[in-house]
């Protein structure tokens, strides 16, 4: 039983990812009280049908709390929430009314209905999540038990994988860093741990038809270099699912046909001069983009990238990717796929790709498909314009300016004191 | 007591700063910094002005500054603010020639003035003309004006609260991946201060059917004359117009807790 206060939260902030709005606007707080009262006359739980939820055994986190509590883990919830708890477990679930839900992602607490603290996941996991599959694993009539101390334990260890990188922030530029000799072209390239990243919240696509509304993907992150000849971006966004159309293990879990999963950029041809920009929607008939598209592949078809010139959704023209040399390869592992794309910065056909130059603020723009999710065409999630930036060295005027000046100064500072002791 | 000068011009050209600054810190709509340079400049230039208008201000403003220098008893200070003044003007330097790798500033204009005229559904409507055929009734006949509002409800809930929200208020649920962000028409600047042929010509031609001046390549305003009939589309409209804007925010608000108007 969730309780009173519980539902007073709810009511005052909302249930964030749910049609559940804050109503503290609207409502007083008399009257938020007096709707949980009321609440919980329906079911009879006017008079709570054991104690509230107790936390006087709380324990605080530490490295030890944490360790067990990952173990416990491993154990007894990686079947649903997966090894490292980004929802990539082995188990289809759906909710009371037999819709299919995906359990959550556990590092990205800003996803969550209420929040990370672990008094809140302490009563999820005491309590179970109502209407789904999330058991009570304190219900000593379950098979599937766990002892307080184990729960506080869990509770520690899923506050402590948050990933706060993922997290998209108010800063939208990319930032591709210069870099001399070779760029990275593998994911698990030790150079990528210095690139800034970025992320950026990923929303269905809902604008043109078919509109899209039941997504699984919600956010990407993105980190990129350059040198002198080409640039190199890595996307990395959490998918439940690795989909491998033909591949037995990826039918279990999907939810219909078995897709491949994709991601994509989208770049203006012509880096806009002023503000004007082509429609983030795959362009406009005037101001063409290009989209490059990497495919996961298939059981019997490797990862592919494709080069598409779009004028709208409709005018879309297939391009050869390898003569542009734009080359894309991606791994997936425990919940996250990773997938570097890489191009020239320059090249032949000036009119046709987008020209890469150092210190432009160029539109760039994301978009994903979970093929595990009946995700193709235009059932896909995405981003509208943000910017990519190729990041020029900071000129050495900016620190040598500052240095002649407290210089002269400094300087004059001793003229000053010598000419008033002469004055003397 | 009387304030030393020096110290008197110190409080004020902080105190000055300090306001100048207060609308970003507290409000977050900061003054650009170009113009607090600005108001800075004139903020000092008059004290100095008022300070140095008579003598013994000026002296009561460069004495200490003096004494500090010449007289050996204040050695120790004197070398404390010689080292202090050059490093912060240096850094001072340093912050106005670092660049900043911020998303470049863009304004769009939110209401554009219209076309005169919009050609949706095959049809060419007048837009300083147009009137809701349906607006009528609201005199005329108010209980089959309410089933238009309710039938206008409807659509909406099935159309477009998922960006502008169950409350009308531009937070629903995939808001947060927009930019510029869904419209809020609960907002005294929106709804019910536009007219409705504005407002229909919006909901049809949507994000692409913007002027140049509205930045139509970034708003995700779906065509809605490719989802929604134009029947539909006016009963929408007139929920909406109903339902938000100054004096009917509260109104607005009851009628989507009670959808039965």
């Amino acid at each position: 039983m969730i309780s009173g206060g519980m539902n007073h939260i709810s009511l005052w902030k909302g249930m964030s990812g749910t049609s559940m709005p804050n109503w503290d606007d609207v409502l007083k707080e008399q009257e938020r009280w007096d709707i949980v009262a009321y609440i919980k006359t329906f079911s009879g739980l006017d008079k709570p049908a054991k104690g509230p939820i107790d936390y006087k055994n709380q324990i605080k986190s530490s490295k030890e709390s944490i360790e067990k509590g990952k173990e416990t883990f491993k154990k007894m919830c990686a079947e649903c929430h997966g090894e490292e708890g980004r929802g990539d477990g082995t188990k289809k679930l759906k909710d009371d009314l037999g819709f299919r839900t995906w359990p959550r992602n556990l590092t990205k607490p800003w996803t969550f209905r209420v929040d990370n603290d672990p008094k809140e996941i302490y009563t999820r996991i005491s309590n179970g999540i109502p209407g789904t599959q999330m058991p009570s694993f304190a219900d000593p009539t379950s098979k599937k038990t766990l002892s307080d101390e184990e729960r506080w334990n869990v509770a520690n260890y899923i506050v402590s994988i948050a990933d706060d990188v993922k997290r998209p922030k108010d800063d939208t530029v990319l930032k591709a860093i210069r870099v001399e000799g070779e760029l990275p072209d593998k994911v698990d390239d030790p150079k990528w741990s210095v690139a800034e990243s970025t992320s950026f919240y990923m929303i269905p696509q809902i604008i043109a038809k078919e509109r899209f509304f039941t997504p699984s993907l919600d956010s990407i992150t993105a980190k990129a270099f350059y040198n002198g000849k080409e640039i190199s971006i890595l996307l990395e966004w959490d998918d439940r699912t690795k989909s491998i159309p033909g591949d037995e293990k990826a039918k279990e879990i999907a939810e219909g046909d078995v897709l491949e999963d994709s991601v994509a950029i989208q770049l203006p041809v012509t880096i806009p001069e002023e503000m004007e920009k082509p429609y983030f929607g795959m362009g406009d008939s005037v101001r063409p983009v290009n989209i490059w598209q990497w495919k996961s592949g298939k059981k019997d078809a490797s990862e592919a990238i494709k080069l598409l010139n779009a004028n709208g959704f409709q005018k879309v023209e297939q391009r050869d990717a390898g003569k542009t040399g734009l080359r894309a390869t991606g791994i997936y592992n425990n919940g996250t796929w990773r997938v570097v794309m890489k191009r020239q910065l320059a090249t032949e056909e000036k009119g046709k790709d987008i020209q890469f130059e150092e210190g432009r603020y160029t539109p760039i723009s994301f978009a994903a498909w979970d093929g595990s999710n009946g995700e193709s065409g235009s059932r896909h999630v995405m981003t509208t314009w943000s910017w990519l930036l190729l990041k020029p060295a900071t000129p050495k005027s900016t620190y040598i300016i500052p240095l002649i000046v407290v210089v002269v100064v400094f300087g004059g500072e001793l003229l000053l004191a010598r000419s008033s002791r002469k004055k003397i | 007591m009387k304030i030393p000068r020096l110290l008197l011009f110190v409080i004020i050209v902080v105190i000055s700063y300090g306001i100048f600054k207060a609308p970003g810190i507290l409000l977050n709509q900061p003054i650009p910094s170009s113009l607090i340079v600005m108001y800075m400049f004139f903020a000092v230039v008059t004290t100095l002005l008022w300070i140095t208008s008579t003598e013994k201000g000026m002296q009561g403003l460069v004495g200490p500054i003096k004494t500090m220098i010449e007289d050996p008893s204040k050695k120790t200070l004197r070398n404390i603010v010689f080292v202090i003044v050059p490093l912060v003007a240096g850094g001072i330097t340093y912050m106005q020639l670092k660049p900043s790798y911020e998303a470049p500033v863009e304004l769009r204009s939110i209401h554009p003035a219209p076309p005169s005229t919009v050609k949706v559904f095959g049809k060419t409507f007048n837009l300083a003309t147009l009137v809701n055929p349906y607006r009528k009734f609201e005199k005329e006949d108010p209980a089959k004006f309410a089933q238009f509002v309710k039938e206008g409800g409807e659509v909406y809930f099935k159309n477009c609260f998922y960006c502008h929200g169950d409350k009308l208020d531009g937070k629903g649920h995939y808001a947060h991946g927009f930019n510029p962000l869904p419209l809020a028409f609960t907002d005294i600047g929106t709804i019910a201060q536009l007219q409705e042929s504005f407002v229909f010509w919006r909901i049809s031609t949507g994000g692409p059917g913007l002027p140049k001046e509205a930045a139509p390549w970034v708003s995700a305003m779906p065509v809605w004359e490719n989802f929604i009939t134009e029947d539909e589309k006016k009963r929408e409209r007139q929920y909406t117009t109903r339902n938000a804007g100054g004096a009917m925010v509260r109104m607005g608000r009851e009628t989507v807790l009670q959808p039965n108007f």
